[in-house]
């Protein structure tokens, strides 16, 4: 029973926040809905056993990311309401279809394999722990290289945000 | 020794290349210079080359220079023997002649240089031509000599005609070329090799079943180049050239390469009599409708255009009786006088201020005495006079068909009416410019300078006298010939007192040419008896548009095909293959015009067409039975 | 009694992957299509975890791992744009921008 309630409540809060996310006008609320979606996968990672994972969920996404977020949305102003009236010829309809696609999709799978969903392959009767010593020791062995690219990539991309956002009128201005 | 060859040949070529690459620095004087000295040395050469010819009795000299293809024998080879010699030292002599003449001619032009230019380019290619040891090198001559005319005759490229003249020479010449072309083909396929020695000595051993129509072809080629029936309009449109160009081109050598081919490929011909009769038969027509048009055109220069394709039909005549050696005969001697002629006729229209039209002439006797004298040379020798350069090559010519017997009396019969046609047209040619009274205002007309008249006068001492290098009593040109001819069965001059009648009767034939055009021009004998001819001026008509064979094969080989092009242009062309072609690119544009709806540039309907096309390859993933290895 | 299996996780990845999917259709704010994004990718990563668990291995959340690293250098650098387009049109809608129009 006690696992039941450690997914269903993690599992409404976080379809609740990406509801927000998806409906809620003021982008400040749609930022919590994302934070509250990504805390609550967090703890829905706990349940699966990662908990290393978990812990850094919480603080690049919920933290940093969401952060960054924020900034921008403090930036670029919240006071313009968004136009909710659809604009593009055809798109209410296209949307339409696709989401007819995926809803007729998804009960097809639904009804065809009646409710017993058997996948190929079966769990395993161990459970590994996402600890970090276990999470450290496949990743500086076996995944040491992916590993450094993926720093190549992070300051590249911290690089390139730089002078994107550099505004170089005004800094010549200041000179 | 024999190196010394490329050097004749060559000469005229580092000229042409010499003056062209400098000649926004060279003015009058200083081309003159070059121009002479060159043709002078590749003159003196030929000399020299010719005179060790002599001592060694015209051994023939070759020069295999490399092989360009060992098998089948393709190889650049030159040959010196007695008949390349004659030409050789006819062409370089010429045109040191005509250059000399030109560069009086000339003077003033504002594209004097390029003038020289395609002369001595057309010198190099004529040689080349000539001293060709094989039919590849002659076909390259052959070639250039076609191009460089067609330079020489679209000089003036800004007058219009004389770039249509150019042109037409061109085509004509290109169908006479593709009858040398397939010939070539047809030669390579039998015989394996191109050179002349091995392909005659193969010749003679057996004969080829398709000799005769490989000569055929190479007859359609010699008549194309040469200016004979059906291909002969394109000479006396060619006039439109420099007239010293005219001299040594059209005159005495290009237009000469046909008769001279034939006589090369004579081991050949002596074995078809199919293309013996073709050649004699079609020469005798040329002659005799040519002769015909010349009576009554009134362009100093088409008279002797027209004249020229008459002697040239001659010299057919000649190569069809089995007369080799005649053949070449006239050929220099018409070299010489025809040139004469055509020099003569450039200082009068020099004099005349470009003045064509020899109904507007007459009287210039007085003026121009000196050019009237040596134009005078120039007609009695034509007309074959004797003793003067043209009666005897002619006389031979007349005598060696007679003295084959048979149905070649008909042909002797004709060529002699041939012969009077001659002189009649160059009489009234003669009378017409110099002695008729005056019928325009010559006051101011005055004899040509002396770089003029020197060339004259060394052309009409050569028409007078170079007859004699071959006459009944002293065959000089047979023994110059006698290695090139030594497997070929040449017709000879009849025996005995027959020969004498013969030529008795030749000198009456263009004694009464002479005076029938004296009565009839200057006496004006049909009004002086108030006599009227029937049809006189239809005859003219038809006589000076050439029985309408311009106008006949214009219709039939340029209207009918522009008219059907015109149609296939319109309906296949314009209708199928553009309505097809405009129809694959307007379907392509509506439909990418249409489909191009769907590229709106937003991000949102980018991000839906994802979706969607996700979902239905997902689809086709489940509804696809899963294979599982 | 209602075992929690593997399956209820995955049906959980798929609504939050497909809230995200609707989200970038219909929400014209650059920005909050940039949250559906991170939903999305926040859907692949809880299938990883899964089939961590499911199959007890540790590279699926080594994975993860690269996902989110990747995940906030395309944040980094998606936000920069967003805030030079900003500067430049007056709107973080993308309705606006058409210059890719065929």
């Amino acid at each position: 029973m006690l696992d039941l309630f450690l997914f269903a409540i993690p599992a409404a809060f976080v379809l609740a926040g990406a509801l927000i996310v998806i409906f809620a006008k003021n982008p400040v609320h749609n930022a919590m809905g994302l934070v509250l979606t990504l805390a609550s996968l967090a703890v829905v990672y706990i349940t699966l056993n990662a908990t290393f994972v978990a812990m850094v969920q919480m603080l690049v996404y919920a933290g940093a990311v969401m952060t960054l977020f924020l900034f921008v949305i403090m930036m670029i102003g919240v006071d313009k309401a968004e136009q909710t009236k659809e604009e593009i010829k055809g798109q209410t309809f296209l949307v339409l279809g696709t989401l007819i696609l995926l809803g007729s999709l998804l009960t097809y799978i639904v009804i065809n394999s009646g409710f017993k969903w058997d996948l190929w392959f079966p769990a395993v009767d161990y459970s590994i722990e996402g600890t970090p010593d276990v999470l450290a020791g496949s990743l500086f062995t076996s995944w040491i290289f992916p590993f450094e690219v993926i720093s190549i990539l992070l300051i590249v991309a911290a690089t390139a945000a730089i002078a994107l956002a550099y505004d170089t009128k005004t800094r010549r201005d200041d000179d | 020794m024999e190196y010394i060859l490329l050097v004749v040949i060559f000469v005229p070529l580092m000229v042409s290349i010499f003056l062209n690459s400098i000649s926004k620095f060279l003015n009058e004087r200083l081309t003159t210079f070059v121009t002479i000295n060159g043709a002078l040395l590749s003159f003196s050469i030929s000399l020299f080359m010719f005179g060790a010819l002599l001592l060694d009795k015209f051994k023939p000299i070759s020069l295999n220079l490399f092989t360009w293809i060992p098998n089948p024998d393709i190889s650049f080879e030159f040959l010196l023997d007695g008949l390349s010699g004659t030409m050789m030292l006819l062409v370089t002599g010429l045109g040191l002649v005509i250059q000399i003449f030109s560069t009086s001619y000339m003077s003033g032009d504002p594209r004097f240089v390029k003038y020289f230019v395609y002369f001595n380019f057309f010198v190099f290619s004529m040689l080349l031509l000539v001293m060709s040891s094989n039919f590849l090198v002659m076909f390259f001559g052959w070639e250039l000599v076609g191009l460089s005319s067609y330079f020489l005759i679209s000089f003036w490229s800004e007058k219009k005609e004389a770039a249509k003249a150019g042109n037409k020479a061109f085509v004509l010449n290109r169908i006479g070329d593709f009858g040398f072309l397939i010939a070539l083909m047809m030669i390579l396929n039998t015989f394996d090799t191109f050179t002349f020695k091995k392909i005659f000595e193969a010749t003679l051993l057996n004969q080829p079943d398709n000799l005769d129509i490989i000569l055929i072809f190479l007859m359609i080629g010699a008549f194309g180049k040469s200016a004979q029936l059906p291909l002969f309009s394109w000479l006396p449109d060619a006039m439109e050239g420099p007239t010293p160009a005219s001299a040594l081109i059209h005159a005495a050598t290009m237009v000469t390469a046909g008769v001279f081919m034939l006589v090369r490929v004579s081991p050949l011909l002596q074995f078809s009599e199919i293309t013996s009769i073709l050649v004699i038969s079609i020469g005798l027509i040329t002659a005799l409708v040519s002769a015909f048009a010349a009576i009554n055109q009134d362009d100093i220069k088409k008279v002797l255009a027209y004249s020229t394709i008459s002697q040239l039909g001659f010299m057919f005549i000649a190569i069809g009786a089995g007369a080799y050696v005649a053949a070449i005969f006239h050929l220099v001697t018409h070299a010489f006088f025809k040139a004469l002629l055509f020099l003569g006729a450039g200082a009068v229209i020099h004099e005349m201020h470009h003045e064509q039209n020899i109904q507007k002439m007459g009287g210039l006797k007085k003026k121009m005495p000196f050019t009237a004298a040596m134009m005078g040379i120039g007609t009695l020798a034509i007309s074959g006079i004797p003793p003067l350069a043209g009666f005897w090559s002619k006389d031979e010519i007349l005598a060696s068909v007679f003295s084959k017997g048979g149905i070649y009396y008909g042909f002797w019969l004709l060529s002699l009416l041939a012969a009077f046609l001659t002189a009649f047209y160059m009489g009234r040619h003669w009378l017409l410019i110099f002695h008729k009274d005056p019928t325009t205002d010559i006051e101011n007309v005055h004899e040509a300078p002396k770089m003029m008249t020197r060339p004259l006068l060394l052309l009409g001492m050569f028409s007078i006298f170079i007859g004699f290098i071959n006459t009944p009593f002293f065959h000089g040109l047979e023994k110059v010939l006698h290695y090139t001819l030594i497997d070929v069965e040449v017709t000879h001059l009849p025996e005995g007192i027959t020969v004498v009648i013969l030529a008795l009767l030749s000198i009456g034939a263009g004694f009464t040419g002479l005076g029938v055009a004296y009565l009839i021009y200057i006496v004006d004998i049909f009004s002086y008896f108030k006599f009227e001819i029937p049809f006189t001026k239809e005859v003219k008509d038809l006589s000076y548009n050439v029985l309408y064979l311009n106008k006949i094969g214009n219709q039939i080989f340029v209207q009918v095909p522009k008219s059907l092009a015109r149609k296939t242009a319109v309906l296949i062309d314009g209708l199928i293959i553009d309505g097809f072609v405009n129809g694959v690119s307007s379907l392509f544009y509506k439909s990418s015009k249409t489909i191009s709806v769907t590229q709106s540039g937003l991000v949102r309907n980018y991000v839906v067409y994802f979706g969607f096309f996700l979902l239905l390859l997902i689809s086709i993933f489940i509804a696809t039975p899963l294979i599982i290895l | 009694m209602i075992e929690v299996t593997t399956d209820w996780y995955l049906t959980l990845a798929a609504l939050l992957f497909s809230i995200g999917f609707i989200g970038m259709m219909v929400r014209k704010n650059a920005l909050i299509m940039f949250m559906c994004i991170e939903l999305m990718l926040n859907a692949v990563n809880l299938t990883f975890i899964t089939a961590s668990k499911h199959f007890g291995q540790i590279e699926p959340q080594i994975s993860v791992f690269f996902v989110l690293v990747v995940a906030a250098a395309e944040v980094v650098v998606g936000l920069a744009i967003i805030v030079s387009i900003f500067k430049k049109q007056e709107t973080a809608s993308v309705d606006i921008l058409r210059s890719s129009r065929g």
